[in-house]
């Protein structure tokens, strides 16, 4: 693969994280020549997901940091009078304090590997522990997909995003949920059957979906919006079923061992920054409207859970979830629905909230006629604000939004993407791709060239010292130079990622996707978002979930988070624990970490960048990705003020190249398809494809 | 936009060196088209066509690789929920067989445990440049468990077969599993459609 990079672009990008991955696309469905490199061997930077030996060397490579003073400035000479250099960093120093602890039996796992997708190589390489490697027949109901066409798509379970063509056609498309044909009542089988019937539904759902998508806000948001839901989980269907054929199912929560992780470490997908969907947030508005969304899959988060007491509880938030609510009083019940629907529209009730502006949420809602435990969930849960710190304004704000994005896809506010948010910004990278970018991993760029005269960046070098020049440039924060950050001063977020036994809750379906607030524990702390993924998600193994833990730091990752992971979980490797630790799930695994947020620096703290570069910025703490995608689109505007952002492409089955395009391309780059919104190619393809439009 | 009925809808990747002819196996296959020369291809995504197989109809959507496999960039969401793989190189350049085992190592990371893998040796029209033996190509393919055959995007030789043929184990794949599965009673929500149980299963 002797080839060489082209040397002249219109934009060059140099990170693969979210925002930088959708100014990719951006720029490459505008026409723009983009080149998109990453230093890493992994697409994401730090928004990137692992499988779990991808996360082991990471981990190490995070831990040994080591200070190779590589720096070869031979480029250096590359650099001509007229020009100065802005050298790039080539290590990255986002990642810090990383700690990782096993909890089971580590030496067993020695020599034990992962196992592939591939069951000859498998056999060929004699990786398989033998006796232990899971024979064909055991593995196939392990399997979550259950083959069937399409179906065979894991992402069956999941949601399409407003696409017509995607793989999980059968899936419910994203949008379609608000209308009816799309419904799906959780374990009525009856109901499936007419939703995933192959005839005229799939169709008939996307068209829906695109209607719904298209309008938008076409059915009212809030409570009242039907609580349909995408996953057949909550049925009270209990998961015992799928190991029936091969194994005595054994009641009780299987033991999972530190070498079954490593084995089936293919089927973890490991996030480094622990994100969910707002169904009504710009990222979903952006997937939809892009068509990006046809390479994804999501799906619902299932619980909001509170923790108070000492008790992990589920958070009632839709209306039909507050009327079933078995925790509730009708009192409370009334309470909490007049108060969620006063929120809804606020803004029209000034008086209800005016004298109080200038007081804490907390506060307000003290004001309000809700019982302590209902003040609980509405603070940390619903809003998920700060108690000390956010205003009366900030929370109602914030109980809005939840409000609103109730009811799109599910009864809870949150869509997570099918192995796992790293496959957001590979999504986006690959439309960039289909409207020409091209992708270099491994690619590390030395420095920018600043050309003295215009003051203006005009190339970069790269790590061969070939240059390659473009009119704009993108660059994530952490590829920019300690000189260049020195006035930067950035905050950093504390993370966690656990392998656990169990659910932090156990109710009736294992498969349940939470999120959990726990309110700081000391004052001065913040709070600790947690988000609990199950392996129908496709980023754990069955019987395992996935735990992840987020914070604003104050001090290390570990420090800031183990306290919670206490409450929360049983840590005890020994047998003999205490009769409430056993009730809590198991950690198996875990590590801590600190990641840099780079979000929300001011651009002119960076120092000496030219006008036509513009920076990215890492994972912010936020629970959402709007972060990311006001920052591309303001990019985007900033350089193409007269381009439309992301608008959507020709749908690939009304694209017919007419006979002016089979000539090799004479006009240069005028080789964009034709589109044609009609049937045309479908039939002409479906009989052997003689027919082809011929424009003249 | 037509009402669309089809029995099955498989979706199908290919991957292989860049230059080995991808593209063009796909665009002779769902438009009947050589385009010689022709550059990347820039705005398509995939393709789609329609075949009928003993009487059902089977709708393959099949994937090309938008470029990124020039420097060994794809995504890895590329991969998922693929039914199958075609796994091209040209057997006029050693150098593109030679890459096999690299593009094996990334399926086995990335691809779903039941993909099916199909081995292509492209360009048998330009027989007197061949580098690559059938012999080689066959073992190889053996020894991988995957299916193999040669093929001429330019002459159309094997193309229909080789996507007709695909078809027909997808389908059968996708039988056996239907059979199986309908042993345990079915779990909602976890990637199983009840129409296909009926409609393939009890005839």
């Amino acid at each position: 693969m002797a080839d060489n990079l082209p040397t002249e672009f219109d934009v060059v990008v140099v990170g693969t994280g979210l925002p930088e991955s959708i100014i990719a696309a951006a720029c490459a469905r505008s026409g723009q020549r983009v080149l998109h490199v990453d230093s890493r061997n992994y697409y994401g930077g730090n928004w990137a997901s692992f499988s779990f030996s991808g996360l082991l060397s990471w981990i190490k490579e995070n831990q040994q940091k080591a200070d190779l003073s590589d720096e070869c400035e031979d480029w250096r000479k590359l650099i001509l009078e007229d020009e100065e250099a802005i050298p790039l960093s080539s290590k990255d120093k986002t990642i810090q304090h990383v700690e990782d602890f096993c909890f089971g039996d580590q030496d067993s796992a020695e020599g034990v590997e992962e196992a592939g997708a591939l069951p000859k190589l498998r056999v060929l390489g004699a990786l398989a522990a033998q006796g232990e490697s899971p024979g064909p027949e055991k593995e196939s109901p392990a399997e979550m997909g259950i083959a069937l066409g399409s179906q065979e798509s894991p992402a069956e379970m999941g949601i399409a995003l407003g696409s017509q063509e995607s793989p999980a056609e059968m899936g419910i498309a994203l949008g379609s949920q608000e209308s009816p044909a799309a419904e799906v009542s959780p374990g009525s089988e009856k109901e499936n059957a007419a939703v995933g019937s192959p005839g005229e539904e799939p169709q008939g759902c996307s068209e829906a979906a695109r209607a719904a998508a298209g309008d938008g806000a076409g059915a009212a948001p809030g409570p009242g919006a039907a609580p349909s839901t995408a996953d057949g989980d909550s049925a009270p269907q209990p998961a015992k079923t799928e190991a029936a054929p091969s194994e005595n199912a054994a009641q009780e929560p299987k033991k999972i061992t530190y070498s079954q992780i490593v084995r089936e470490g293919r089927r973890f997908n490991i996030d480094l920054v622990s994100k969910l969907l707002y169904s009504r947030g710009l990222l979903i508005d952006l997937l939809i409207k892009s068509n990006v969304s046809r390479y994804a899959e999501f799906k619902n988060a299932t619980r909001v859970l509170a923790f108070r007491e000492g008790k992990v509880e589920q958070v009632p938030c839709s209306r039909a979830d507050v009327f079933n609510s078995r925790q509730l009083t009708m009192v409370e019940k009334r309470m909490l629905m007049k108060f969620l629907t006063f929120c809804l529209d606020y803004e029209q009730h000034p008086e209800e909230y005016q004298e109080h502006e200038s007081s804490t949420f907390a506060e307000f809602l003290q004001t309000r006629k809700l019982t302590p435990s209902l003040q609980h969930f509405i603070l940390h849960s619903i809003a998920m604000v700060a108690e000390t710190e956010s205003s009366t304004l900030e929370g109602l704000q914030a109980t809005k939004k939840f409000l609103q994005c109730l009811g799109r896809y599910g009864n809870t506010p949150f869509l997570f993407p099918l192995y796992g948010q790293g496959e957001i910004p590979q999504c986006f990278c690959r439309l960039c791709a289909v409207f020409g970018g091209i992708y270099c991993l491994r690619h590390a760029v030395r420095c920018l060239v600043l050309d003295r005269a215009s003051g203006r960046c005009k190339a970069i070098v790269d790590q061969f010292g070939q240059r390659i020049s473009a009119n704009y440039f993108i660059v994530e924060d952490s590829y920019l130079s300690e000189s260049t950050c020195t006035n930067v001063c950035y905050r950093q977020i504390s993370r966690a990622v656990l392998i656990t036994d169990q659910s932090v809750l156990n109710t009736d379906s294992e498969q349940q996707v939470s999120i959990l607030t726990v309110p700081p524990l000391e004052p001065g702390r913040a709070a600790v978002r947690v988000i609990e993924l199950c392996s129908s998600t496709m980023t754990c193994m069955k019987d395992t979930y996935l735990v992840h833990l987020t914070c604003p730091s104050t001090k290390t990752a570990r420090e800031d988070l183990e306290p919670v992971v206490q409450k929360l979980f049983n840590l005890n490797t020994e047998k003999e624990t205490e009769n409430e630790e056993l009730q809590k799930p198991r950690v198996l695994w875990a590590v801590y970490f600190n990641m840099r947020d780079s979000s929300g620096v001011e651009r002119s703290s960076y120092a000496g960048l030219p006008s036509n570069v513009y920076v990215c910025s890492g994972p912010d703490s936020a629970l959402g990705n709007d972060c990311a995608v006001k920052q591309a689109e303001t990019i985007f505007r900033e350089m193409f003020p007269a381009e439309e952002f992301c608008p959507p492409p020709p749908n690939p089955e009304d694209i017919i190249y007419d006979e002016d395009e089979i000539e090799p391309e004479e006009s240069g780059l005028n080789n964009s398809p034709e589109t044609k919104p009609e049937t045309s190619a479908e039939e002409s393809s479906s009989e052997g494809g003689a027919a082809v439009t011929k424009e003249e | 936009m037509s009402m669309e009925d089809y029995d099955f809808l498989f979706k199908i990747v290919l991957i292989g060196n860049a230059g080995v002819g991808k593209t063009c196996l796909v665009r002779r296959f769902t438009q009947g088209l050589f385009p010689p020369g022709q550059g990347a291809t820039i705005g398509v995504d995939f393709m789609i066509k329609t075949v009928e197989i003993n009487g059902e109809k089977v709708k393959l959507q099949i994937w090309d690789t938008a470029g990124q496999e020039r420097f060994r960039s794809i995504t890895q969401s590329y991969y998922r929920s693929a039914n199958a793989l075609i796994l091209t190189y040209d057997i006029t350049c050693e150098e593109s067989f030679r890459c096999l085992p690299e593009w094996l190592r990334e399926i086995e990371q990335y691809a779903s445990n039941k993909v099916i893998t199909v081995l292509v040796g492209n360009k048998i029209d330009l027989a007197d440049k061949r580098e690559v033996s059938q012999q080689r190509a066959a073992e190889f393919s053996e020894a991988q468990d995957m299916y193999y055959l040669e093929t001429s995007a330019k002459e159309s030789d094997n193309v229909e077969k080789l996507f007709l043929d695909l078809a027909c184990r997808l389908i059968s794949e996708a039988r056996q599993n239907t059979l199986v599965n309908n042993v345990s009673s079915p779990l909602p929500g976890e990637g199983k459609s009840i129409s296909y149980l009926t409609c393939c299963n009890f005839n």
